[in-house]
């Protein structure tokens, strides 16, 4: 194993059982990810990357299953495991503290009868029971670092806009200070504006927390701006993977070149040029 | 008039301002008011209704009386005159209408009952009562709670052998009536191994009372009838829950919150049960309020001395103060249940906002 990777993902298969026969949404992937990189998935709608994203967050539900291959996974401070292999009991003990998630802002994923507060409260008390006694300073400091006022705790769901709960999400994600935050479609739905704010926090999440973070968009503009390497999709297969500046320049598979050309730009290249860009 | 009128459009304005700053006051009022429409509306329905049955109660109670103490005389026109005015009878439909609402509503009298002559109907009503709220209460509750419980799990373990199994089970036994499952446990239980009394509420031997003896016999009597409202109950509430749940499951909160490794049980009584069980908090609501109709047929096949039984009494020989105080009950219950919900629901739900 290379000394600096966090997940192995190798030969995987994920398929879904429908009328049709079996449909491989995830055909043969090996990818790595390295501790402490953003690792971007790109790829057109359909082309499997949250298939990737929930075979390897053990959240696949039926019609879809494991055709095969593995998942290690390498924690720090932990034993490496196969993600795969796992009893649900062990796995839920890696869930959040090592392991993490960060959905769609715009889905429902927040219980819409519970506080804000207690949807935190929930999940650090299932992990961190230790820290009930900074429950109360740590919840305000998280919502406070994405930009949130902490008047948020006490608020349900349903009052939130769009980019607000974006941002609870991406609090609530590392709030327990995990290896791993899978982010999957972290900025559609969201406005031009608000989607380059959170894509400046979320880099910011890897420089203060050094988490690892796998950011899924079909939206080759969002890699330009924040990753570090990109994996480029297609029909279940990862054609491409490199240094995100290196795929932009010198595009391998034509597949990736169309994807490029598909981003609108103005003027200049879309990929920053510096380490970190002053947006929004 | 412009002197008047000014006054009032700023006191107009006033309530509207403060309704406007207190919004669930205002909503709480407005349903008050349609609250009290409803009750009217309700009674007044049923007490045409009632009266539109064909047939002479008087008479029919006049000859009774004489049958009973052997008069040969006719009953004299006033004596006929003299009970129906008694009874509310006399007049044409509207005034015996007018009369019943303003002795119901300022006497608080529902009037003397005919099954139980010269005893006031509420005393008539009172006495049964109990029965009917120990027997159909206990079994609501009891059946609301079970059927909430096994209807989550069934939902929770679906496509599991146990869960589908009891799933199709209670979709089969929930069309069962629930006089023809008495009728069973009574055979079995009752005649065939005699362990359970089939008739009556409680041993007759005993004095009723406070005394570990006689509540014995409370329970012992009451289980055949309780237990075949129980379980038809619990199948239904079984498949309404359940049929609430599995939507619920595919909801992005239950993948997110398995995301967060929240133990599996939290998650189904926090975040699943918890957003699927507020109609059936609704339902259960209402069901409590029919709970003061008695359940006619079991109360009728067990000898149950409820208000079920002691309706089927009342109209049969047209004692209209009795049906429409049992009616009226009922009314009020349902109604009243519904109000408190509507009232309720806001705080159970942070989504609910009917007054916006
Ligand atoms: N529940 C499902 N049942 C059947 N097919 C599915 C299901 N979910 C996804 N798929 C199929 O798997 C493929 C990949 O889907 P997905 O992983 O959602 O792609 P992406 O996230 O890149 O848009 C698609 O062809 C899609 O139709
Ligand atoms: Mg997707």
């Amino acid at each position: 194993m290379p000394d600096d990777a966090l997940v192995e993902i190798k030969d995987l298969r994920v398929h879904y059982r429908t009328t049709q026969g079996d449909v491989p949404a995830v055909d043969g992937v090996d990818l790595t990810v390295r501790r402490g990189e953003i690792l971007g998935i790109a790829g057109e709608s359909g082309s499997g990357k949250s298939t990737l994203a929930v075979a390897l967050l053990r959240l696949l539900r039926a019609p879809g299953y494991v055709a095969g291959g593995s998942i290690d996974f390498h924690p720090s401070g932990q034993p490496s495991v196969d993600l795969l292999a796992m009893d649900e009991r062990r796995l839920r003990s890696l869930r959040w503290r090592s392991l993490s998630y960060l959905p769609q802002g715009s889905m429902n994923s927040m219980n819409p009868v519970m506080r804000v507060g207690e949807q935190f409260r929930d999940v650090i008390l299932e992990h961190a029971p230790e820290r009930r006694n900074q429950l109360a300073t740590m919840v305000p400091r998280l919502l406070r670092q994405v930009g949130l006022d902490e008047g948020v705790v006490r608020m349900y769901p349903h009052e939130l806009s769009g980019g607000m709960k974006q941002r609870v999400l991406m609090a609530m994600s590392i709030a327990l200070e995990p290896d791993l935050v899978v982010a999957d479609e972290p900025t559609t739905a969201l406005d031009v504006t608000i989607q380059r704010v959170i894509l400046q926090s979320l880099g910011d999440l890897r420089d203060e927390f050094g988490v690892t973070l796998v950011v899924i968009s079909h939206d080759m503009g969002v890699h330009a701006q924040l990753v570090d390497r990109v994996a480029v999709m297609y029909e279940g297969k990862v054609v491409e993977v490199g240094d995100v500046r290196q795929v932009f320049k010198q595009p391998r598979h034509p597949y990736t070149r169309s994807l490029i050309e598909s981003i609108p730009r103005i003027g200049e290249a879309p990929w920053r040029d510096e380490k970190r860009s002053p947006v929004a | 008039m412009t002197a008047v009128a000014t006054p009032e459009r700023a006191s107009g304005r006033g309530l509207r301002a403060w309704l406007g700053a207190h919004p669930l006051a205002g909503y709480a009022i407005r349903r008050f008011g349609l609250y009290l429409l409803e009750l009217w509306g309700a009674v007044t329905v049923a007490f045409f209704f009632f009266r539109m049955i064909p047939g002479d109660p008087i008479q029919t109670f006049i000859q009774t009386l004489q049958q009973n103490y052997v008069y040969n005389a006719q009953a004299s026109a006033e004596v006929i005159a003299r009970y129906r005015q008694e009874f509310g009878l006399d007049g044409n439909l509207f005034s015996q209408y007018l009369h019943y609402m303003y002795k119901v509503l300022v006497q608080q009298d529902l009037g003397p009952s005919l099954l139980n002559y010269p005893t006031p109907a509420q005393d008539v009503i009172m006495r049964a009562m109990p029965w009917t709220m120990g027997l159909l209460g206990i079994a609501a509750v009891l059946a609301w709670i079970l059927g909430l419980l096994a209807g989550a799990l069934a939902g929770w373990r679906r496509g599991k052998f146990g869960a589908d199994l009891v799933t199709n089970l209670s979709i089969a036994l929930s069309h069962v009536p629930y006089y023809f499952l008495a009728l069973i446990l009574t055979f079995v239980f009752a005649y065939q191994l005699n362990w359970l009394p089939a008739r009556s509420a409680y041993d007759a031997r005993l004095q009723p009372g406070f005394s570990l003896e006689f509540i014995a016999s409370l329970l012992r009597y009451g289980l055949l009838p309780g237990l075949s409202i129980v379980v038809i109950g619990v199948f239904s509430w079984l498949l309404s829950t359940r049929m609430l749940m599995v939507p619920v499951l595919g909801e992005d909160y239950l993948t997110y919150a398995q995301a967060k490794g929240l133990r599996p049980r939290r998650i189904l009584t926090r975040y699943a049960l918890r957003n699927c069980y507020l109609p059936q908090v609704t339902a259960f609501g209402i069901s409590l309020g029919f709970i003061f109709n008695g359940n006619v047929l079991v109360e009728q096949l067990f000898s149950y001395p409820g208000l079920g039984a002691t309706l089927v009494q009342a109209i049969g020989i047209l004692d209209f103060n009795t049906i429409m105080g049992i009616t009226n009950l009922a009314i009020f219950s349902v109604l009243t249940a519904n109000l408190i919900l509507d009232l309720l629901l806001p705080l159970l739900d942070p989504r609910v906002k009917y007054w916006r």
